[in-house]
């Protein structure tokens, strides 16, 4: 008997499992989206920017009710991105993955087939800003002295970048030594694995200047163990005060480290509204502003006709400054 | 920095709360399990429970994410001594006399004796700690990349030298690793260096899958080939306790490897795998009967998991008083910490002295807990030895396919499991020794990016040998562990002739 019972409470399940597979797998006209879990795709290990921004939307849409459905974060670490965005593209939409510049440079530098046109943009979230910073006994006060002294002479400083050549925070640096005229492909770049890495190198005096993301220098900005000379934002920043932007000395420059969302390509209207909807929703939630402050992000919010032009205008800027940088030709 | 003392005992209270004792037990138990399954590391641990954090107060969660990680260095070694399966790149030099003291029926003992010295080495660091931090944590800083670089050279050339009689083994199988350790995007030029259009290879070939396929599925591999002659029968496990005499072998090299992990702990980025080799070589060296280590000497187990574990309490003095992560477990904790609102910098002391001192007694309370722990779970593990062949071995292989998929999720590092785990199977069958290839490729690649760094930062090359006193001291000894076996080998020589 008990065995009977086992087999049809089996076969009832596997039943049910059918049922529940046919009529999400089809997706029926005029069925309402999203139809099952939700997914983001984070293309890196746990612990970083793009890992840390697909878990705060996945924790602020369920607590915040935003969304109903069950939301995963799953991690696809390789090819920065690469891997991640490669597993999206095959992906329908409810599948989201985090993006950055590199949805632009990898192809730039000829490292990846894909670009943001293979995807749909639906929003860019948040940003960052980018510092130069140098130790405190350096002899350089504003970003300004570091590039003239380049000027004269590229290979006499040695500045500290990671994690790779055609990165925000290399690029940044490169489109503001494009405005004094350095030669470029001839500065001495130190290429460090983490920002932590460029910390230290600086703090022990391995390098000469580091760029990088303000969040990662200001804390030791504060404490005085370096000396940030030059940030990348609009308007000084608040908490650095005394920090002068590049636009303040004279270089027409703001370099936004942006992250945004995106999903699988060719989505229907209806479902890139539904995302729309409530990306903005969960943009003005409360606890959005919160993760915005602990992870010091600020708010840079674009929908998804905005992100589409802002990224087609972002990749001619890219392309620009990598060819600059004699990275491409 | 004179320290008060007044913090350190407010911590202590606060660590004593039992939400936070609470926490300690189970990071500490989790760490133990996920050190011991071969694959499954502390950084994976730490990376799967940051959800769970999400909610926690932020001295809560540092704490259970730094028990998770020195639990791991007490779990790691279990494997290790059991079936030659190390889980971690620390936990590799416990195998060396580890699993020859099993063999030698002596498991029970090897896994005391590996608790023992855990704690001892995390008590040598946690004082060092307290007295240390900020003085260290500036010495550290002086490691540029000519320093690291040396440092690195000397770690591999100790462990070449060690394969004595087979040097020229030990040196071809550090330099198939050096070779593998080139895969991937060169970080100075960006270039890709053999990855033959896998996306998936462009970080490089993560060496814990390299450990994984070479020890867990080489030696399942190796242990298949002899299937039919594996004797049933019970092999003996031994007893539970140390003998006085192995206690007297192990106690010095303990209490010598607990400070030598810990400094080298310090420094970001190097940490407990190159600790642990480190102070197995020195004891050896330092040993008056150095034919001993390999074959099941007590010693060769003590003293790279005091280093260990010391190393793991060191990791966190870059994290704490500079926000600098020194390791991939604490950089996955930094991530964490960040983003529950806390900002570990050089002001975090200043700031909040005592969510450090709660997480300092937090520690020692928990290697007191890890070593009774471990202690009371040998003769469970023991058991492990008496699992027939034919259930252990699969179920070793399960454990080393789901440790490397959760590494980075992907199917391609399953393929490149089994080539490593063809490798290590026909490096056994040849008599080749295996801890200079994982070791390379370990700082492989970490060696060559610092390399040529230092030649940009130095306008003459011989200027990399000699930048600094710390670089000049690394020379030299580099020098000398090439050379010794050399002179161990003349001076026998000499004996023999006057005898």
């Amino acid at each position: 008997m008990r065995k009977w019972i086992g087999f049809i409470s089996v076969l009832s399940l596997l039943i049910m499992a059918g049922c529940g597979g046919s009529s999400s797998g089809d997706g029926e006209g005029g069925a309402e989206f999203p139809q099952e879990d939700i997914e983001f795709v984070a293309p890196a290990s746990p612990g970083g920017g793009w890992d840390g921004t697909a878990r705060a939307m996945q924790k602020i849409m369920s607590d915040e009710g935003i969304i109903e459905e069950n939301i995963n974060v799953v991690n696809k670490p390789g090819g920065s991105g690469e891997v991640g965005w490669q597993y999206l593209s095959g992906q329908d939409a409810h599948h989201l993955a985090i993006n950055s510049s590199l949805v632009i440079t990898n192809n730039l530098l000829g490292q990846s087939e894909l670009t943001y046109e293979d995807f749909t943009p639906l929003g860019i979230l948040t940003t960052e800003w980018i510092s130069v910073a140098v130790p405190p006994e350096s002899e350089f006060e504003k970003g300004k002295d570091v590039m003239e002294q380049l000027k004269e002479d590229p290979t006499s400083l040695k500045i500290g970048v990671a994690p790779g050549l055609g990165n925000n925070d290399h690029l940044s640096f490169v489109q503001a030594a494009k405005e004094f005229g350095v030669d470029i492909p001839k500065v001495e770049f130190l290429i460090y694995e983490s920002g932590g890495d460029v910390v230290s190198a600086l703090l022990g005096g391995h390098v000469d200047v580091a760029t990088m993301s303000v969040s990662e220098a200001k804390e030791q900005h504060n404490a005085g163990k370096f000396n940030m000379i030059a940030v990348s934002s609009e308007e000084r920043i608040e908490g650095l005060e005394g920090v002068p932007t590049w636009k303040e000395q004279g270089v027409d420059m703001v370099f936004p480290h942006w992250r945004g969302v995106m999903g699988p390509p060719d989505m229907t209207e209806e479902e890139i509204a539904y995302w729309d909807d409530k990306i903005s929703e969960m943009v003005d939630s409360e606890a959005w502003q919160k993760v915005l402050e602990n992870n010091e992000w600020q708010s840079f919010y674009k929908d998804s006709s905005e992100s589409k032009a802002f990224l087609e205008e972002q990749t001619k800027n890219y392309d620009e400054l990598l060819s600059e940088s004699g990275l491409t030709d | 920095m004179g320290v008060d003392f007044q913090n350190v005992i407010e911590g202590l209270m606060v660590s004593i709360r039992p939400l936070n004792l609470l926490w300690v037990l189970i990071g500490g138990f989790l760490g133990t399990v996920v050190g011991m399954l071969p694959g499954l590391g502390p950084a994976t641990a730490v990376a799967v429970l940051i959800p769970i954090t999400f909610g926690m107060d932020p001295t809560s969660a540092l704490i259970l994410m730094a028990a998770i990680y020195y639990g791991a260095m007490y779990g790691g070694s279990r494997s290790s001594i059991l079936l030659n399966t190390p889980g971690d790149g620390s936990a590799i030099a416990a195998t060396f006399d580890g699993y020859p003291m099993s063999q030698k029926g002596q498991a029970g003992q090897a896994l005391t004796i590996s608790a023992i010295a855990s704690l001892i080495g995390g008590l040598f660091a946690i004082v060092g700690f307290v007295l240390l931090a900020k003085p260290l944590a500036s010495f550290a800083l002086r490691f540029g990349p000519a320093e690291y670089f040396m440092l690195m050279l000397f770690t591999l050339s100790a462990i070449v030298s060690l394969s004595k009689g087979n040097m020229v083994k030990g040196f071809i199988a550090m330099s198939i690793g050096l070779i593998l350790s080139t895969v991937g995007i060169d970080l100075q030029t960006g270039v890709h260096r053999f990855t033959f259009d896998i996306p998936q290879l462009s970080e490089g070939i993560d060496f814990l899958v390299v450990i994984i396929g070479v020890y867990a599925v080489g030696e399942v591999l190796y242990n298949f080939i002899g299937i039919d002659s594996l004797g049933s029968g019970k092999k003996k496990v031994g007893k539970k306790w140390i003998t006085k005499e192995q206690w007297q072998q192990s106690k010095w090299p303990m209490i010598r490897s607990g400070p030598m992990g810990f400094l080298i702990g310090v420094l970001p980025g190097a940490g407990g795998s190159i600790a642990s080799m480190l102070s197995y070589t020195t004891e050896r060296q330092l040993s008056k009967n150095p034919e001993r280590f390999g074959k099941g000497a007590v010693e060769g187990v003590a003293a790279p998991e005091s280093a260990n574990n010391a190393a793991s309490v060191g990791a966190f003095i870059p994290l704490l008083t500079m926000g600098i992560p020194g390791s991939g477990t604490t950089a996955v904790i930094l991530g964490a910490v960040i983003m529950l609102g806390l900002r570990p910098g050089p002001l975090l002391f200043e700031n909040s002295p005592d969510m450090v001192w709660t997480l300092v007694n937090s520690m020692f309370i928990g290697n007191i807990m890890l070593v009774i722990m471990n202690i009371l779970m040998v003769g469970l593990l023991v058991r492990i030895l008496d699992t027939p062949p034919k259930v252990l071995y699969p179920l070793i292989l399960v454990l080393a396919f789901i440790g490397t998929y959760t590494l980075s999720y992907s199917m391609v590092d399953f393929y490149i499991l089994v080539i490593f785990g063809l490798i290590g199977l026909a490096m056994k069958l040849l008599n080749f020794p295996i801890a200079p290839l994982i070791l390379a490729v370990i700082v492989g690649s970490d060696m060559e990016q610092n390399f040529r760094k230092s030649v940009v930062s130095h306008d003459n090359y011989l200027n990399i040998f000699f930048a600094s006193s710390v670089s000049t001291t690394l020379t030299i000894m580099t020098i000398l562990s090439v050379l010794y076996p050399f002179f161990l080998g003349w001076l026998q020589k000499r004996k023999q002739k006057q005898a």
